[in-house]
């Protein structure tokens, strides 16, 4: 089976193969993952949390005695990323929780990437040391100088082997951009340029200049009373550094071209879908709202998640999605009491998997969902301890809408809305995905067989 | 996990969260409380709309027991969930003498309660075009001169309150409001803006600062500035009972401070104590501490020809300018500010508008208490509750403060 292509046929099973966190049922607030990365070779894996921490997992080799058992993510750094801050001139709290990350393309030995809260975005160097330099003259084995005057020869420093470690520095500090929640960052195809998004301004940066940043989208109107809408997120196009979307509050995407104008206020194209009348209701402006939007890997299409469809995109159709499809249709009726407890904020995110052949996104009581674009099937699957056995098949799962609920099926009003998947991820070539349960992130890989 | 899906419970819990936002860690977040905004501006919208069709029922029953009077009253309402725009209420009527005529008091009274709020926010809009003096009581006085119902067309709101006879009222003694069909909408339901062209030109020149009142609105009504001294006594025989809030002045909402138990009126985005305790009533006795005054400190955010900036850290420069002289020390709020009230106009700006005229010039205080704008802790008493405003008129048990 050839790994990520075309690969959700009636073959491919999903199991179970790692699962990080802690198993207490009571979670610190600080815990709560808050977004999941793969780099570009998905050799590395990284999360934010709520708490400011970036924790990075590694693959290790496959063995070649293990072979069906593929490469296990294991602890490979963690650090702060952020801190709590206090704006003392707006009187406001800065939260420290890592909204975005995202890797920079492997230049050299050392790894790169770009977190980032509500305010700030750093650039992290994450690098190896596995050598260390002995035998200094004006410093003692414990590092304590040395009198010179006791200095009687002469060596040279030789690097003797030492434990790996793992070390990570921010090399660059964005800070000052950004008057509203950052919501979105995204690195260029240059790879020399990124921009970070906010709710009412995108700003474009250069990875080297940290003190100045272009603004290429400011959608505040002159009078605030009249907002309407908000970014709420932003992405580059994979391959034309000229070209990258937001989405906004109200369901619509916009496509800019930089090329145009300095300011890419007016855009070059708009995607928007008429709204049915049918379905109007209290709450249409907020479940139109759009959590989220990526680019396939292709350039071809857009994929963007709202609070009950995902929809897919082609950028050469503006007036529709070529694709709708149906996350968890059954909540429709149920959006004045996710409105009472505030559920129906939640901003979910999607993926696409390698070949853009397959969507993901997730749902409540730790369920996702997987759409298979080429057969249009889709699949439930939940990330639970219960089906935490090392390479456990995941059973589909099905919730229930009717009166009568089969045996399997778990009914609407039983549906765990705590339990809520916000970020996954899929690895870029592979068919890994790693998937954040509140505090825990389980790792599934399809069946080998 | 049902909930009560009505339009009540659903303003409530907008107001709620609204009002927790401002606790948050992290700040108020400009995304979700745009998106509590539109529910807000639903329910409200379906709320009214409700309330409307109920009274014209009731109208309608009553008519039918008496001979008509005026035929051609026709109270236009919007479907349920549709919004009850300007198109609903036109241009309002003073009506002949035929409006005398008892009829079924209270009903009529809702009736005239519900509309007064209704054009609450109506007339705020307008007035923002006109002048950034006098609002509310003095212009309405200016407009009552004119009879007609042209003029009054373009401060509908106060026209609500004026007794139904067409002559001026300048300076003399009135009788206290009879619910009459005064503030009753004419036949056709036609927006507001086309209706009048005096008050369509007002409309179509969003951007003109306040202080250069569009010329047709100029031309059109007397300059609001004459005779204030007389619109408080005009305003003052003007109302019932003193402790119908809603009543009391054309733009007026009532707010319960839940933190110091503080029920104050404001009037004009210009936050008095309870005037309707007090026996000088600043919008009625005195003629508001100078009408200039009043709109420098009611206006948090003019437009000043060429300072249109956005420059997110000095836009609350000028927010705590002129003090009220309520005695009280407290910001002002904000001035709901409306650009294009036309119904042709984009109907997303009429969304933030809703929500505006539900907290006068409240949700103004909101947006801009983003991180962009100078923080400060909002004030106690600036605070404005449109839920109150509703109370008067609706069983409503529950005042919330938004924030």
């Amino acid at each position: 089976m050839i790994p990520g292509i075309g690969a959700f046929t009636q073959d491919t099973l999903w199991c179970f193969s790692q699962v990080k966190g802690t198993m207490e049922t009571g979670t610190t607030e600080a815990d709560i993952i808050s977004t999941v990365e793969f780099n570009h070779t998905g050799e590395l894996l990284a999360t934010g949390d709520k708490g400011g921490r970036v924790v990075i997992f590694q693959r290790e080799q496959e063995s070649k005695n293990q072979v069906h058992r593929r490469g296990e993510y294991n602890v490979y750094s963690t650090f702060q990323s952020h801190e709590p801050e206090f704006d003392y001139l707006k009187s406001l709290e800065i939260e420290e929780k890592i909204n975005k990350i995202r890797w920079l393309p492997q230049q050299n030995a050392a790894y790169f990437l770009l977190s980032t809260n509500d305010k700030t975005v750093k650039l992290w160097k994450v690098s190896e040391r596995d050598k260390r330099p002995e035998g200094y003259n004006l410093k003692d084995e414990e590092g304590r100088l040395r009198d010179p005057a006791t200095i009687t020869t002469l060596r040279v420093p030789v690097l003797r082997p030492m434990d790996l470690m793992v070390e990570a520095t921010p090399r660059r500090v964005f800070a000052n951009a950004h008057t509203y929640h950052i919501n979105s960052i995204s690195v260029n195809s240059d790879y020399e340029t990124y921009m970070s998004a906010d709710d009412l301004r995108i700003n474009l940066w250069n990875f080297e200049i940290t003190n100045q940043s272009f603004n290429i989208v400011d959608i505040k109107p002159a009078n605030m009373e009249e907002l309407t809408e908000v970014i709420t997120a932003a992405e580059f196009h994979p391959h034309h550094c000229n070209t990258f979307v937001y989405s906004s509050s109200k369901g619509t995407i916009r496509l800019c071209d930089m090329r145009a104008s300095a300011l890419c206020d007016r855009h070059t194209k708009f995607f928007e879908e008429p709204e049915d009348p049918s379905n109007r209701s209290f709450f249409s402006e907020i479940i139109s709202s759009i959590s989220d939007v990526k680019f396939s890997h292709s350039g071809r299409y857009i994929m963007t998640r709202d609070y009950l469809t995902v929809k897919v995109w082609d950028l050469n159709m503006e007036n529709r999605p070529i694709e709708t499809y149906q996350v968890h249709d059954y909540l429709r009726s149920k959006l004045c009491s996710l409105y009472e407890n505030d559920c129906i904020f939640d901003k979910f995110e999607c993926v696409w998997n390698g070949s853009d052949s397959v969507i993901m996104t997730g749902s409540y009581n730790n369920f996702f969902r997987m759409f298979d674009r080429n057969t249009k099937r889709d699949v439930t699957l939940e990330a639970s301890r219960e089906n935490s056995k090392p390479r456990a098949i995941l059973k589909p799962r099905k919730v229930c809408v009717g009166g009568k609920r089969r045996k399997d099926e778990i009914s609407v009003d039983s549906l765990d809305f705590s339990k809520k998947i916000l970020h996954t991820a899929w690895h870029p070539s592979e068919n890994i995905i790693a998937v954040a349960a509140t505090n825990n992130l389980y790792i599934f890989q399809d069946k080998v067989n | 996990m049902e909930c009560a899906l009505d339009a009540q419970s659903l303003i409530s819990i907008s107001l709620r969260k609204i009002h927790s936002s401002r606790t948050q860690r992290g700040g108020i977040k400009l995304h979700k409380n745009l998106l509590v905004s539109y529910v807000l501006r639903n329910a409200r919208q379906l709320y009214l709309s409700e309330r409307y069709a109920e009274l014209y029922r009731r109208q309608q029953q009553q008519q039918q027991q008496q001979p008509p009077h005026h035929q051609h009253q026709h109270l236009a309402y919007a479907a349920p969930g549709m919004p009850a725009s300007a198109a609903d209420f036109g241009p309002l009527q003073l009506g002949g003498g035929g409006d005398a005529e008892a009829r079924e008091p209270v009903a009529r009274h809702q009736l005239h309660q519900l509309h007064q709020l209704h054009q609450l926010h109506l007339q705020q809009q307008l007035h923002q075009h006109q002048h950034p003096a006098p609002r509310g009581c003095a212009a309405a006085a200016a407009g009552a001169p004119a009879g007609g119902a042209g003029a009054l067309s373009e401060l509908p709101g106060c026209a609500a309150l004026q007794p139904p006879h067409g002559a001026p009222h300048r300076g003399q003694p009135l009788e206290p409001l009879q619910p009459g069909p005064a503030p009753l909408p004419p036949p056709a339901p036609t927006a507001l803006c086309p209706r009048d062209p005096r008050a369509s030109a007002a409309c179509s020149a969003p951007s003109a600062p306040p202080g250069a009142a569009p010329q047709a609105a100029t031309a059109a009504s007397p300059p609001a500035s004459p005779a204030p001294a007389s619109s408080p006594g005009f305003y003052r025989g003007a109302y019932p009972a003193p402790s119908d809030f809603g009543v009391h002045c054309s733009s007026q909402t009532t707010v319960l401070d839940l933190d110091t138990h503080v029920v104050t009126t404001v009037e004009n985005g210009y936050l008095h104590q309870d005037c309707c305790a007090s026996a000088h009533c600043p919008c009625c006795g005195q003629g508001a501490p100078g009408p200039g005054l009043a709109s420098a400190a009611g206006c948090k955010r003019k437009y000043y020809p060429g300072q249109e900036e956005e420059d997110d850290d000095d836009e609350d420069a000028g927010d705590l300018g002129a003090e009220p002289p309520g005695g009280v020390p407290f910001a002002p709020c904000k001035r709901a500010r409306f650009e294009d009230f036309c119904p042709d106009s984009s109907p997303d700006a009429s969304n933030i508008s809703n929500l505006i005229s539900i907290f006068g010039s409240g949700f103004s205080g909101l947006v801009s208490r983003q991180p962009d704008s100078s923080e400060q802790p909002p004030p106690l008493n600036g605070q404005l509750c449109a839920k109150q405003a509703l109370a008067s008129l609706g069983a409503w048990t529950r005042a919330i403060v938004a924030f």
